[in-house]
């Protein structure tokens, strides 16, 4: 046996060593190593006995056995060694390769050629107990393939081994096939026979296996073999059969859509969804049906009518009275159309609720849920019952919450935010439910604080908010600071405050850091909407030492409050000065931007005290590398000189209480979430559209370098290169976009500005008129500077390159159309003509607080939008507009930033030539904004 | 699309795949590897078990030493994603004979793989009973792994049965003796604030059954519930029997039970499906008879003593007794020293969680046994203040009694040959979170 082994060895460790090449490195130490070492003695001599009850075969783990006996010279210790190692060969073989495996690991393949002989040896045998032997080099295939080891390259010895009656045998081979036909259509074409002969077995369960099977090898130049077995599965009369077939349809249709209309399949699947016996049949039937539905394009007019059948009446009625006999996720399916069914008269309504009543006691919290929505949706045009509908699901929908797994309340919890958004009164009494326990993961605990924020009202108030102290002390730092701020939520929607004002003041005396920093950013708040409360207020935060409060967003919050309230603030100059004389190892920008505006609000307050730190401040400002403080402080400067009471009103007006808190989604983005109830736009809450790629077609592919997911590029038949970016599809910025892009503009605005020197600034007050600052000449500058200067002051428009002359105006039609689908196609399709950068006027950047003044006034220019969104000061527009006489359109895609006072357009026109004129159109236009 | 999902992968707490099973084409194959980056290998792990990466989203659940991903692609019903990978791993569990852990999928792999065939197709789940899938897929775990060969073709009837309208039971079952065996299991969950007074308290309630029954017999159950006894009073026109009625927040229901039935006529009668099931769970939130009493005392005394003092007060009847009773006292995480007090049971520190864990094997109804200790702490100037006392949490089982005060009054069994059944009912409650914050 020992005399063997190393013979052994080479014989399998060569051809790894030839195949691994290049990436032979590893290989090369390890052999290398095992050869200095391979002198006999003990510690092999042992080894060879456990490699022998794997008939001499070795593989990468026996190699890493190797470099371990031989490297760990513990002789007492050997024996056991051995034989744990021995055990996890036998146990689990492919696994112990995993530790250092990287997919295409050479020593794998030299298993793999091994398994290739193998396989090789046993295809033609029909000797006793080859089918055992069969299965044990099966199952490695598959693990093998399981771990990413490429074993494309059996293939063909599967095939050859795959004539057996082992249904286990078969189901390994068909799992093997259907993962690697895609990339080997040509050896596909070889498992076509046999299974084709397999779809015609006498055993249903082989019958069925094998076209499941067929249709699962996704090779195009093979739909003409899939469509005989698909039609005589379909006709089956076996239900196990048919089942299959209906899914395999779907999976045709996704191959090539074409073949499987022309085979008339879609007209088999509608009658088989009417009249199967089996419910599952059906079931898969509706599944199928509605996915080749949505997928065939909106256009069509055959596919809408399709579409409209299968919420017609008749089918709907047909599958709510079988609805007991579907199994639990059929049942979903069919709630989930039945929610799009529109009812002719509510005693329709009423039948349906009273037939799907009794699955609100369904174990599976899915059916429940949609049948949740489907009770919702009905009742939506009716609101008496659609509160009787709310006080009806509270139970079942309570039950959901506390059972099951963390996750699934999780889902659950996510819905009910949403309904309790809606409609706050349904959870009000059962606030207790939303308790958090110790043990809870931190995202339901979340949840739960949120779901406490938004029942808390007049009656219950106290409770929950004492509750929510409880959790400010939490040891999970997060969930302490979601519940400071929850309580500042709730404050914030109460009229009566007197409590939670106390509490929160409490919270600023627990002398914990992140305790502090979250109150005082409430407390900030909390004056803004209730100046009432000033005195007791005040009172706490100036008992604080500014060194404690090290976070950004707190740091301003109390320099907020010190400008704001400087004059009850016994010691505010000097705790502004102490912190300005540190504005160097200030890091936050926010910070430093609100410290110059306390500054300056003491300053018209109480100037003996402060007139000392302003100047120190804005000279530090000027100086400061952070474009937005060094702007401030320069526009705080000119204000002061040219008029000190210009400026007090500019920076210090008297102040109207907040009465409501801006929301950060639009009603109709809310509705829409809610006409997806029951899905991940409820838990993303976001409508779907924002988060899902209609147009993608190819599969996703994750790439590492990119770490984020591209579009693959073999299916890019149907898109030109000027594809849209993914970006573009979701016309409106949702809120995280929104964040990131914010984000990135301030730190890409970090860039050191024009070194500015803020002494040989000498602006002649008479040259500024007004408050608008018309362009004022810079004096002592050189004009690139001068530029950049004007730039970011929002003056750009003398600068902004004259536009080429026109010579026949262009006329726009005023009253233009287009639908957004034909807009997307067009956007899709067209180039871009121009694209080009304008700076706004600073007027236009004051009146755009929304989308809607920009529309409304593009619209008065005969642009229309046909989409908008986001939020200062990022917004994002769609235009469209047409030539008065003829019917050449031009879409634009605009991007305003009016933090820089930017917008930038990107042109795409059916007449090319056209594009200039209209670019100029445009520009006035957008000119034009917020002039009087 | 309801769920359509992409894929689905079993990977090890480092990461490797145990199984992966891609459904549809529209995920590649290394979507994996997002998971992996984008979640497993940063601090996101844990706190949100849905994510989207790219156009995907996943959805993870850890069960044991494995993590469970499915992938999608479109705008999935979560609900029904999660309940799927619940029930997946219920069936691999009965299956495996118990565990679900990594070392049982490296044993089974290929038999989950047949499973995942059959439990979903192209992204739709199919058929997840356990009862139906063993009678067709027959291949044994590791308990046999190369001795008992499979059956060369399922049972006849089988593939029939994989879709039938009583898909939870086969029919022609035949048992020597028939036996029914009921447990209502309770768990109580209690808040309770530092000055004892109830922040939260409710009860969920499961009816677990075990029938070895023959044929296919119609069950009938009832209850002492309020609605359930009202109706039937109605039905019968007998006033209301006194007693004790039981208030349910709400009923659900394993498939089996009649719902219609139960909605018309208030009774639970079902058929049930061989071997083990919940019958049904219930929630109640009104007159909960909490089996225990915490009543603590912490005192901080100076900066590095602390004592305790707990009484326990056990509130069922005297004849009872309570098994398995665990006591966790929170203290600071600087405790350097420990002495206890106790008049029932044995008490230690144990410095992993930071707790006085007090355990009472067997605790008899109406006693009041005690715990006092003195804990001594390190002295340290920057953690004096941050020692924020989580709840005391229990443990405990008290058979023969349920919080809610639940009872069986009858089971009925009837077939069409008209054997004679024994039913067996056991009840058992026992600690779901149980806080009391001190």
């Amino acid at each position: 046996m020992t005399s063997h082994r190393p013979a052994d060895c080479s014989a399998h460790f060569g051809p790894a060593y030839g195949l691994a090449g290049a990436e032979g490195q590893p290989i090369r130490l390890g052999w290398s190593v095992f050869g200095e070492d391979n002198q006999p003695g003990p510690a092999t001599s042992t080894s060879s006995t456990s490699f022998s009850l794997q008939n001499g075969r070795l593989g990468c783990f026996s190699l890493k056995f190797f470099n371990l006996v031989s490297e760990i010279q513990w002789p007492t210790f050997r024996p056991r060694l051995d034989l744990r190692v021995h055990f996890r060969l036998i146990m689990a073989p492919p696994w112990q390769s995993q530790r250092s495996s990287s997919p295409s690991q050479p020593a794998g393949k030299g298993e793999v050629a091994d398994v290739k002989t193998q396989l090789r040896n046993l295809a033609g045998s029909r000797a006793p107990g080859v089918d055992d032997s069969k299965r044990e080099l099966f199952k490695k295939v598959i693990s093998y393939m399981t771990i990413g080891i490429d074993v494309s390259s059996v293939f063909g010895e599967m095939v050859m081994c795959s004539a057996t009656s082992d249904i286990v045998l078969k189901k390994m081979c068909y799992l093997y096939v259907g993962n690697y036909a895609k990339v080997n259509p040509d050896l596909a074409l070889l498992t076509i026979n046999f299974l084709q002969r397999d779809c015609k077995d006498e055993d249903p369960m082989i019958r069925g296996l094998a076209l499941r099977s067929l249709c699962s090898l996704r090779v195009t130049n093979l739909v003409e073999y899939l469509v005989g077995p698909l039609g005589a599965g379909l006709k089956d009369n076996n239900s196990y059969v048919r089942m299959i077939a209906v899914m395999g349809v779907l999976k045709l249709y996704h191959i090539s859509a074409s073949t499987c209309v022309d085979a008339d399949f879609p007209t088999t699947l509608k009658h088989l969804l009417l009249n199967d016996q089996d419910t599952q049949v059906v079931a898969n039937c509706l599944s199928a049906l509605q996915e080749i539905w949505s997928l065939g394009g909106s256009a069509s007019e055959e596919v809408s009518r399709e579409r409209e059948i299968l919420l017609s009446k008749p089918v709907i009625y047909y599958l709510l009275n079988r609805i007991r006999e579907f199994s639990e996720w059929a049942q979903c399916l069919v709630l989930e159309l039945v929610a799009k069914y529109v009812p002719a008269d509510p005693n329709e309504i009423f039948d349906v609720m009273n037939l799907l009543e009794d699955r609100l006691q369904h174990a599976n919290g899915a059916v429940v849920l949609a049948t949740t929505k489907v009770f919702l949706q009905l009742t939506l045009s009716m609101t008496d019952v659609h509160q009787q509908v709310y006080e009806r699901i509270k139970a079942p929908l309570l039950t959901l919450v506390s059972s099951g797994s963390p996750e699934q309340s999780y889902a659950v919890l996510s819905h009910l935010h949403l309904l309790v958004m809606r409609a706050p009164f349904i959870f009000s009494s059962d606030y207790k439910h939303f308790y958090c326990q110790y043990n809870e993961p931190s995202y339901v605990k979340r949840l739960k604080l949120e779901m406490l924020t938004a029942v808390a009202n007049e009656s219950n108030t106290y409770e929950i908010v004492t509750e929510l102290c409880e959790y400010a002390a939490n040891v999970d730092i997060p969930i302490a600071r979601e519940s400071i701020r929850a309580v500042g939520k709730i404050a914030l929607q109460q009229y009566d405050v007197n409590a939670i004002v106390d509490r929160l003041l409490q919270f600023l005396e627990m002398e914990k850091d992140y305790v502090t920093a979250e109150a005082l950013v409430l407390v900030k708040d909390l004056l803004r909407k209730y100046p009432q409360w000033s005195q007791d207020c005040i009172a706490v935060v100036g008992n604080i030492s500014s060194k404690n409060v090290q976070e950004p967003k707190a740091k301003a919050a109390l320099i907020w409050m010190l400008g704001e309230y400087s004059q009850e603030m016994h010691d505010a100059p000097y705790i502004l000065e102490g912190l300005i004389e540190n504005w160097e190892d200030e890091h936050s920008a926010e910070v430093r931007l609100h410290l110059l505006t306390a500054v300056m609000k003491c300053f018209f307050k109480r100037p003996p005290e402060t007139q000392k730190s302003l100047g120190a401040a804005l000279a530090a400002g000027l100086a400061d590398f952070h474009q937005d403080v060094h702007d401030r402080a320069l526009f705080y400067y000119r204000l002061l000189q040219y008029k000190i009471s210009v400026a007090e009103q500019v920076v210090n007006p008297p102040k109207q209480a907040v009465s409501v808190f801006a929301d950060t989604q639009s009603s109709e983005i809310k509705d829409r979430i809610f006409d997806e109830f029951n899905s991940l736009s409820v838990v993303y809450q976001k409508p779907s559209y924002m988060f899902t790629y209609k147009e993608h077609r190819g599969p996703f592919e994750f790439s590492d370098e990119i770490g984020n997911v591209s579009i693959g590029t073999e299916s890019a038949d149907t898109v030109d290169p000027n594809r849209v970016e993914a970006n573009d599809k979701d016309l409106l910025l949702s809120t995280s976009e929104k964040e990131e892009t914010r984000g990135l503009n301030n730190s890409s605005s970090a860039y050191s500005a024009p070194s500015y020197d803020a002494s040989s600034v000498s602006v002649p007050t008479s040259q500024l008129s007004g408050l608008v600052i018309s362009n004022p000449s810079v004096s002592g500058n050189a004009p690139q500077s001068s530029f950049a200067i004007d730039d970011l002051l929002g003056l750009g428009l003398a600068v902004a390159p004259a536009p080429a002359p026109s010579p026949p105006p262009l006329k726009l039609n005023p009253k233009a159309v287009l639908d957004p689908t034909s807009f997307q196609q067009k956007w899709r399709q067209l180039p871009i003509s121009l694209s080009q950068e304008y700076s706004m006027n600073p007027q236009g950047v004051a009146a755009l607080t929304t989308p809607q003044a920009l529309l409304r006034h593009m619209q008065g220019q005969a642009i229309h939008c046909i989409a908008s969104g986001g939020q200062s000061p990022n917004f994002k527009f769609f235009f469209f507009a047409q030539k008065a006489e003829e019917s050449s359109t031009f879409l634009v895609e605009c991007v305003v930033n009016t933090s820089s006072a930017k917008a930038q357009i990107k042109i795409k026109a059916d007449d090319q030539s056209a594009t200039r004129p209209f670019s100029s159109v445009f520009q006035s236009a957008l000119s034009k904004f917020g002039m009087p | 699309m309801p769920v359509a999902a992409s894929a689905i992968y079993f990977l090890n707490l480092r990461g490797d795949v145990l199984i992966n099973r891609l459904y549809r084409d529209d995920v590649g194959g290394n979507m994996v590897d997002a998971f992996r980056t984008h979640i497993m290998q940063t601090k996101e792990l844990g706190t949100c078990p849905v994510r989207q990466i790219g156009g995907c989203s996943f959805f993870y659940m850890r069960i044991s030493n494995v993590y469970i991903v499915i992938v999608v692609s479109s705008n999935a019903n979560v609900a029904c994603a999660f309940k799927f990978v619940v029930e997946a791993v219920a069936l691999f569990k009965s299956y495996f004979g118990g565990a679900f852990d990594e070392d049982a999928i490296r044993n089974n792999f290929v038999l989950i793989y047949e499973l995942l065939d059959e439990i979903m197709d192209f992204g739709y789940p199919q058929n997840l009973s356990p009862e139906i899938l063993k009678l067709y897929i027959t291949q044994e775990g590791v308990r046999s792994p190369f001795s008992s060969k499979p059956t060369d073709k399922p049972v006849p009837n089988a593939t029939l049965q994989v879709t039938g309208a009583v898909g939870w039971r086969r029919e022609g079952l035949v048992y020597k003796k028939n036996e029914v065996f009921l447990d209502i299991v309770e768990s109580v969950n209690l808040l309770m604030s530092s000055k004892g007074s109830v922040l939260r308290c409710d009860v969920t309630g499961k009816v677990l059954m075990k029938c070895f029954l023959s044929g296919m017999p119609d069950l009938k159950l009832g209850l002492n519930d309020k609605i359930g006894l009202e109706k039937e009073s109605q039905l019968k026109s007998r006033p209301t029997k006194s007693g004790k009625t039981i208030e349910l927040d709400d009923v659900t229901f394993h498939q089996c039970v009649n719902l219609t039935r139960f909605n018309s006529e208030k009774t639970v009668s079902f058929v049930p499906p061989d071997g083990e099931f919940e019958l049904m769970k219930y929630r109640i939130t009104e007159g909960v008879n909490l089996p225990f009493r915490v009543l603590p005392t912490i005192k901080e005394l100076g900066r590095t003593r602390i004592e305790v003092n707990v009484k326990v007060k056990s509130v069922f009847g005297a004849k009872m007794f309570a098994l398995g009773v665990v006591i966790k006292i929170p203290v600071p995480k600087q405790t350097a020293k420990t002495s206890f007090q106790v008049t029932s049971g044995r008490a230690k520190y144990n410095a992993a969680i930071d707790c006085l864990v007090w355990k009472i094997r067997k605790f008899p109804g109406q006693t009041e046994p005690t715990l006092s200790a003195e804990v001594e702490l390190i002295s340290t100037m920057t953690e004096k203040k941050s020692w924020t006392r989580p709840p005391i949490q229990m443990e405990f089982q008290v058979p023969m009694f349920t919080a809610s005060g639940l009872r069986v009054r009858f089971l009925k069994v009837w077939e069409k040959s008209g054997y004679n059944t024994v039913e067996w009912v056991r009840y058992i409650t026992k600690a779901g979170s149980y806080e009391i914050r001190c």
